[in-house]
């Protein structure tokens, strides 16, 4: 056989329930690829609580442990306390959460694990949206998308919410963001996360055809085209929340085509996408600029 | 695939509410309303090549490592890679998608490392034995004929190959210098393709000239005639024939066979093709100063562009719109030459526009040679009021290479007026193949047309920019002091760099894209192709658009 371009065992079968063209899928196959068998999943009410398959079936090959809305992380740390204490300290404990869980829901559960650096990863795979239960925004969904709840006349002007500096204000080892346009480089991180010990954060860009409104084909279009318009930029905070690194070496893409080509921007006119194009400029910039004050700041632990 | 579990009552549940299946049972193909498939098609530099070479192939085996099948797949259509990688105007590169992209891949570069492969690996040529009893006779042993008589070798005919000359080569023999084609390496590849299988060669003879074709006629099944273009066309003004005007062709023919030449100190070249070009430099080499002469501009010069530019950077002078119109001797020599000044009309029935002569515009060059090159023409004498011709060519069919009398084949040069080595070579396969079908009464395949890939079928984002490899050479200065090769053949390092950036339109070359991106793992990884797993695949079409060069198709299902 030809070398493969990612490992070729599959912990996620076929038959699932997810939609066409879903975002969350490819980031769970990819994480778990990673991983490996030796791995434990806590998912709390999220589209994956229900991709997975109903019960007594479960289209992955590794447990998983479904919890309430809020407490992905507070399961997921007694999770790990009970296999430690039955001595299986191989097993990586994973909360799989989608951005409600995370950004709302389940943040005072994953603050409070990563203030006491539980031994875990964290996942927080993010469609911008509670997606399985019809679309309404999070604190994840940018600023400019409709949502059941933010209709075309009151769209949401809020921005997204910026967990990976609240992460990083929790001093944890390792955080991450990835996309599943780069498959490669998510593996890499979950590899890397995985030799880790204590709280490691690992945000994923996984996007939702439909709740986006987007043509299924143009998933992975999308989350590539999220990363060159740099609205969603990919890096690594390491050295306990220190040390910021962003991933630039990529041909930049209008951020127009990433708006227009999906339909819960349809509404947005050229100004206002002018708008979101400035602030994630800045965004962007003040990324750089973190990145250079972490390089800058004395006694820190070369990588 | 797994069971579907059905509890029928509370006893049969677990415990615990624990899952002990998968949901393999749960078959969403059903969900699709479109489907994709493997749907390879054809890439453009294929389309490109009058020989139909199969570019894309050759590279992927490259990039596999797999020289020898690469060498093979060249082989189908064209026996003389080394030749062609030096001298073709590779009409590919204009096609290749990667054009718009960057730039195109130096395709004639990578063939020429194929082709030279092939020399230093004389076991890779699987010979042949005479296998039919059809014998055929092909006069010519130029890059027409000698491509006729291999593929009809290969396909177990004996052949019988007459030349005119001493050596095969025809054209590549004595129109094309050393410094592009250097004569031992042309020696090797037609070494290669008369020993590959039951082709006899008797040089020396022409029709006309040790044979005619009423013998051949009664001696062979099919008689092939690639008689290429070998008299120059003369300028038709008074003086030609002076002590100081030569033929440019006869000149290249005097360089190529090792004559010391001196041309003199002042020459001038009239002509604006590729043949002018050959003598402009060769004449350089001998010590001349150049000028060449074109009645119109640069830009209607039929020479390949980059022959032109070589010239320019070796420094042959170029004076255009102008035509020479009066000769004058002294002492029975050329002292000078009279030349019209031109300016450019309306475009004539080549598209080109017609040079036409401005009154009273006229300029004088004191010359020591001056050499013509404005046009080959065939010498039909030998065949002439038997073998249907116009304007001084042979009429043949263009799909079966037929002429105007039963079992006689024609092509190359001969049929379709100065062309190039590749539609030569491209002619001389066709005609084989359709003398085949004439012993063998096949009907000609009618293929479909495969959907050819264009720049907006390829998804840019897997590629990075780069620019194209240029093969090594030795610089303009040193090239004019001799008759050396000037480019040099890629290195190993540079031949994988330059593969590499091939897009690999329309075909396969396992990148796995279509199996990592599919959310349903629904595309199944074999040794060598992918499989869509019609039991799972949602149809969400996500492959079809991360294949990076357009090797998936879709239709709607129930249709």
């Amino acid at each position: 056989m030809r070398p493969a371009k990612i490992p070729t065992e599959e912990l996620m079968t076929s038959g699932h329930l997810a939609c066409q063209g879903c975002g969350a899928t490819q980031a769970m196959r990819f994480a778990l690829k990673a991983l490996g068998p030796k791995t434990a999943l806590v998912i709390p009410a999220c589209c994956w609580s229900v991709i997975d398959g109903p019960f007594p079936h479960s289209s992955l090959k590794v447990p998983i442990f479904h919890t309430a809305f809020e407490a992905a992380a507070s399961t997921a740390s007694g999770l790990k306390a009970g296999l430690e204490m039955r001595g299986d300290t191989e097993t990586v404990v994973m909360a799989w959460a989608g951005d409600g869980g995370t950004f709302d829901i389940g943040i005072q559960a994953l603050s409070g694990a990563a203030e006491r650096n539980e031994d875990m990863i964290y996942c927080c795979y993010d469609n911008e949206a509670y997606m399985n239960t019809g679309i309404q925004r999070s604190s994840a969904t940018p600023a400019g998308a409709w949502t059941t709840t933010t209709p075309i006349k009151h769209y949401k002007k809020r921005p997204k919410k910026k967990i990976i500096d609240i992460m990083a204000a929790h001093s944890i080892p390792y955080i991450a963001t990835a996309s599943v346009a780069y498959p490669l480089d998510l593996i890499e991180k979950f590899k890397k996360a995985r030799e880790i010990k204590g709280t490691r954060f690992i945000h994923v860009f996984a996007p939702c055809p439909t709740g986006w409104k987007l043509a299924p084909e143009l998933s992975v279009s999308m989350a590539r085209q999220a990363v060159t318009s740099k609205i969603f930029p990919l890096m690594e905070v390491t050295d306990n929340g220190r040390r910021w690194s962003v991933w630039k070496d990529f041909e930049p893409t209008p951020l127009q085509d990433y708006i227009k080509a999906q339909g819960r921007f349809r509404h947005l006119t050229d100004e206002e996408i002018e708008g979101i194009g400035r602030e994630t400029e800045r965004n962007w910039q003040e990324l750089l600029m973190k990145e250079r004050i972490s390089l800058e700041l004395p006694g820190l632990e070369s990588e | 695939m797994g069971e579907k579990i059905v509890f029928k009552n509370y006893k049969e549940m677990p415990i615990r509410a624990m899952s002990v299946a998968d949901m393999t049972w749960n078959l969403t193909g059903s969900w699709r309303n479109i489907r994709p498939y493997y749907d390879f098609k054809l890439s453009p530099c294929r389309v490109g090549c009058p020989a139909g070479e199969d570019i894309q192939k050759y590279i992927f085996l490259l990039i596999e490592d797999r020289a020898e099948e690469a060498w093979r797949t060249i082989i189908e259509t064209n026996p003389m890679p080394a030749v062609t990688g030096r001298v073709c105007f590779h009409p590919c590169m204009e096609k290749c998608t990667r054009k718009d992209f960057d730039q195109s891949i130096n395709i004639p570069g990578i063939e020429r490392s194929i082709g030279d492969l092939g020399l230093e690996n004389p076991g890779w040529m699987k010979k042949t034995k005479a296998s039919k009893k059809e014998k055929v006779a092909v006069v010519g042993g130029g890059p027409a004929g000698l491509s006729c008589a291999f593929y009809l070798a290969r396909r177990g005919y004996a052949v019988t190959l007459f030349e005119a000359d001493k050596a095969l080569g025809g054209v590549l023999r004595w129109g094309i210098p050393e410094y592009r084609l250097p004569n031992t390496l042309l020696d090797d590849v037609i070494t290669q393709i008369v020993e590959s299988g039951p082709i006899t060669v008797k040089s020396g003879t022409a029709l006309g000239k040790g044979v005619d074709l009423e013998s051949l006629e009664k001696e062979f099944d099919a008689l092939f005639l690639g008689l290429g273009l070998a008299e120059s066309r003369a300028l038709g003004i008074d003086g030609e024939e002076t002590d100081g005007v030569e033929a440019g062709l006869e000149f290249l023919r005097r360089v190529n066979s090792g004559e010391k030449v001196d041309p003199g100190k002042r020459v001038a070249v009239i002509g604006g093709g590729n043949t002018a070009m050959d003598v402009a430099r060769c004449a350089l080499r001998s010590g001349s100063d150049v000028t060449v002469i074109y009645r119109r501009t640069r830009h209607e010069m039929p020479a390949i562009s980059d022959e032109i530019e070589e010239a320019e950077h070796e420094g042959v002078n170029f004076r255009f719109l102008a035509a020479p119109k009066d000769i004058i001797t002294k002492n029975g020599k050329l002292e000078k030459v009279v030349f019209q000044e031109m300016e450019l009309g309306e475009p004539d029935e080549s598209g080109r526009r017609r040079p036409v002569p401005v009154e009273g515009k006229t300029f004088e060059l004191e010359l020591d040679r001056m050499f013509t090159a404005i046009g080959e023409t065939a010498d039909l004498g030998p065949i002439e009021g038997r073998v249907g011709s116009e304007w001084n060519l042979i009429g043949a069919d263009g799909e079966s290479y037929q002429t105007s009398r039963k079992g006689i084949y024609a092509g190359g040069d001969v049929v379709t007026g100065a062309a190039s080595v590749v539609e030569a070579v491209a002619a001389g396969r066709k005609a084989a193949e359709a003398i085949e079908r004439s012993f063998t009464g096949a009907e000609d395949k009618a293929v479909e047309e495969p959907k050819v890939i264009g720049f907006e079928d390829i998804n840019t984002a897997y590629f990075d920019h780069s620019n194209r490899s240029l093969l090594p050479r030795i610089d303009h200065k040193e090239a004019v002091n001799g008759f050396g090769e000037i480019h040099l053949g890629f290195s190993p390092e540079m031949l994988a760099r330059e593969t590499e950036r091939c897009f690999s339109c329309g075909v396969c070359n396992f990148c796995d894209n279509c199996w990592v991106f599919c959310p349903d793992v629904a595309i199944i990884r074999k040794e060598d192709e992918y499989e869509v797993d019609y039991d799972f695949c949602k149809g969400c079409l996500v492959c079809v658009i991360e294949c990076p060069r357009g090797c998936i198709s879709t239709r709607e299902e129930g249709k």
